[in-house]
């Protein structure tokens, strides 16, 4: 899966290969870091 | 027409209109209330959020925050040279960046023209906590609260009819009526009630003083009668802070004249259309 997570324990930025596993600490819950594009919205 | 004002501050007023119908009455609300142009955030620019709150909640707490209005300074959009592109004639911008952790503020909004500044600095956006960010940037323009609530600069506006409270003979002055009324806006006098003229305005017309009264075994009428007095309203307008109330009240009554006056033509120009046809 494209997209960079971050481990919800150890907080190490992981790119996510065949396993969903922290490749430092091995815990498995990784949080998707928030996309680099810049959001346009209205305040309604 | 008359107005009086009994109260007459920077955010609350509290006048009696005479002289005018039921239909002006509440036009003149509803224009203080959606045709009064003020400034409010409408497109939100969010370069980082890390925090806890989506992107689209974030920028409609942006949207509700009350902004200083000047309306020499700022024009709509839709009547701007600019056509509505965008100009420093009818929008202006703020920017926020701020890390965690912290309670985001409207205060740390830094407004591009210093006038345009939010008029609380304490209403709560969100809260950042640890290694948490918040960078946008976003743009306020005039518009008006017909078209989103944001915009509009009363909190309240309301009206009611002047109370018209008369007592007759047949009053005997037990007192079922002074206890009952909720505003204390009557009071023991010699042998009969009587109504306290300073209280008279805060009188709700809930004519629980009547059932009282009948209550109070004076008979199938009661001695004491609550009228509302036609073409006579008392009116309670409390601003957001955006603009002073006096100028809201006066924007309003403009609006009507001109509204009015768009509408007399447009009967003119029938009316005068029908005559050309008839000639023919």
């Amino acid at each position: 899966m494209p997209g960079s997570y971050k481990c919800a324990r150890c907080k190490h930025k992981v790119e996510i290969d065949v396993n969903v596993r922290c490749p430092y600490c091995g815990h498995r819950i990784l949080f998707k870091e928030r996309g680099a594009g810049i959001k346009d919205l209205k305040a309604r | 027409m008359d107005i009086v004002f009994s109260r007459l501050g920077d955010n609350e007023a509290r006048f009696v209109l005479e002289g005018v119908s039921d239909g002006f009455a509440n036009s003149f609300r509803r224009a203080m209330m959606s045709e009064v142009p003020t400034l409010a955030i409408e497109d939100v620019r969010i370069y980082d959020n890390t925090s806890v709150l989506f992107d689209e909640i974030l920028a409609s707490r942006l949207g509700l925050i009350p902004i200083r209005t000047d309306l020499s300074t700022y024009r709509l959009p839709s009547r701007c040279e600019c056509g509505g592109a965008g100009c420093p004639r009818c929008y202006t911008v703020y920017t926020l960046s701020v890390e965690g952790p912290c309670m985001v503020y409207s205060g740390d909004l830094v407004p591009r023209d210093p006038a345009a500044s939010p008029v609380h600095d304490r209403i709560p956006i969100l809260r950042l906590f640890e290694n948490q960010k918040l960078v946008l940037e976003a743009r306020a323009v005039l518009g008006k609260g017909k078209e989103h609530s944001k915009w509009q600069p009363t909190i309240a506006c309301g009206y009611k009819h002047y109370p018209v409270i008369t007592i007759d003979d047949r009053c005997d002055g037990c007192g079922m009526c002074v206890d009952e009324c909720p505003r204390g806006r009557l009071a023991n006098g010699k042998g009969k009630a009587r109504v306290i003229p300073e209280r008279l305005e805060l009188c709700l017309l809930c004519r629980l003083c009547e059932k009282a009264c009948k209550r109070g075994g004076i008979g199938s009428e009661p001695a004491i009668r609550v009228d509302e007095e036609r073409s006579r309203y008392i009116f309670n307008v409390e601003g957001d802070g955006s603009l002073p109330v006096r100028e809201i009240i006066k924007e309003a009554l403009l609006h009507l004249k001109e509204s009015t006056r768009s509408l007399l033509e447009s009967l003119d120009e029938i009316a005068g259309g029908t005559s050309d046809e008839e000639s023919e």
